[in-house]
């Protein structure tokens, strides 16, 4: 089977500053993978090199077997949904309206088809009755939830999560990380990165852990976690661990309230 | 003396306002397309010098320099070319230089939108254009709102130097009839004064007008 994306050997400087030095990673259809590492340590480039809002220097990105270039990047974001640190919802489009906006014009839906349908991906992030509400009308963690329904609405192939609750008062990102363990265990194919220690053991399929632009060690969330091959792993996720709580999230099915 | 105060006084200063009207509209037009193409080559296309430097130069040079020389540079310099009526070298005259004006503002709005707006237009598979078109323009239209009204009441008063080239506007009728007269000075320009004041005010409640409509929550705090 075909992986969903294959990342071969990206590598990205900006000026003198060499932040990727050769990443190959890939994603198999639902699988969840979550990108840790320390601060510069390019999880985000990286990230936003497979959908070429940054351009790689070198290194090639397959979406279901085709690669991702300058002539097709356009069509292939259709495919990819990108969740953003700061959200970056459309500050004068309501919550509806943010959904619904890549459904009209982009794949050119029917207005009633496009609204039940972003309402449907709305009612999925438990966010229905907020859908006239604008965005400094919610909160963070509502924010984001509205941002990943956006994504959900044009059914990606793949889902790029890049921090997503690094932004949000703590006692915000639980709704956030509910609603991703709840994607992920329905069999999305998420890459995420972020720091959330508690999702990443509860729902990720693979740990991958970087540092100044490689891929240091990978393998599944138990065995880095109880018994990492390298030192800097260890390390890293001790400093994480400390303070989080020991029990991640729990999968649940069906909608819960904003 | 005569009083100025006949019906076909008033109505000689009402067609003098609506030349004034009609000069405004033109060059209102003008400076809202070509500054408004202005403004998003300057935001929005390569930064090559020989694309942004004439702007830049054309910018300086028409903000630069006072009105009338404008005027006037247009007006005989052109006339010696062409077969241009004073209305339209007026019109073209000031509308350059409302472009110019406009272009500002419009630049500034645009650079207004937060970069994160277009960032995850892109993401979702917006073209360029479209997302601009779909994203940041209305952002901007709404923040460009404010220093237009400026701008409105600033050409609207511009208009009454239009008669140094020959153009019979509202300020020059004015004058017109004082001369007439031979005096009653402070009455004709505050007649004349207060014809200037409603249009101004009237141009501007519906400018709020329009800015509270398109306002959304958030819109303050996000500038």
């Amino acid at each position: 089977m075909t992986d969903v994306m294959a990342a071969t050997d990206i590598t990205k400087s900006f000026g003198s500053d060499q932040v990727l030095r050769g990443i190959s990673m890939s994603l198999k259809k639902g699988e969840t993978k979550v990108l840790l590492g320390p601060s510069g340590s390019g999880k985000s480039t990286f990230l936003r090199c497979i959908n070429r809002l940054t351009l790689p220097d070198s290194g090639r990105v397959t979406l279901s077997g085709v690669e991702v270039t300058t002539d097709n990047e356009t069509n292939m974001r259709r495919r990819i949904g990108f969740v953003f640190q700061e959200f970056n919802l459309f500050m004068h489009l309501t919550a509806l309206d943010n959904v619904r906006v890549s459904l009209v014009k982009i794949k050119k839906m029917p207005k009633a088809e496009a609204t039940a349908k972003a309402r449907a991906v709305l009612e999925k992030v438990g966010l229905a009755q907020k859908e006239k509400s604008y965005p400094a009308e919610l909160s963070g963690g509502q924010q984001q939830r509205v941002s990943i329904a956006r994504a959900l609405a044009m059914d990606p192939e793949l889902i790029l999560f890049d921090e997503p609750t690094s932004a949000l008062d703590p006692e915000l990102t639980q709704e956030v990380v509910q609603v991703m363990a709840d994607l992920s265990a329905e069999g999305m194919t998420m890459l995420v990165v972020s720091h959330e220690m508690g999702f990443a053991r509860a729902a990720a399929d693979e740990l991958v852990f970087m540092e100044n632009g490689v891929v240091v060690e990978t393998g599944p969330p138990e065995k880095l976690f109880t018994a990492p091959e390298a030192e800097r792993t260890r390390s890293f996720l001790r400093l994480l661990s400390d303070g989080e709580p020991a029990q991640g999230p729990v999968p649940t099915s069906g909608a819960r309230d904003g | 003396m005569l009083s100025p105060i006949t019906a076909s006084n008033i109505w000689f200063l009402i067609k003098g306002l609506g030349v004034a009207l009609e000069i405004l509209a033109a060059l209102l037009t003008i400076g809202f397309l070509v500054g408004g193409a202005l403004a998003m080559v300057q935001v929005y296309a390569p930064r090559k010098w020989y694309i942004q430097g004439p702007i830049r130069v054309f910018d300086r040079i028409v903000r630069g320099i006072p009105i009338l020389l404008l005027l006037f540079t247009f007006y005989f310099g052109l006339s010696d070319v062409l077969n241009i009526s004073p209305m339209l070298a007026s019109i073209v005259a000031l509308g350059i230089r409302s472009s110019a004006y406009q272009a500002q503002i419009f630049r500034s709005a645009l650079l207004s939108v937060p970069p994160g707006q277009l960032s995850a237009a892109k993401a979702m598979g917006f073209t360029r254009p479209h997302a601009i078109w779909t994203i940041a323009i209305p952002l901007a239209f709404r923040y460009a709102l404010g220093p237009w009204t400026n701008e409105f009441s600033s050409e609207l008063k511009a208009t009454s130097l239009v008669y140094v080239i020959g153009v019979s506007e509202l300020t020059n009728r004015a004058s017109t009839i004082i001369s007439n007269a031979g005096g009653y000075i402070l009455l004709v320009f505050a007649v004349t004064a207060l014809l200037y004041f409603v249009v101004n005010k009237t141009g501007n409640s519906l400018l709020y007008g329009l800015e509270a409509r398109l306002r959304f929550p958030g819109f303050e705090r996000a500038n």
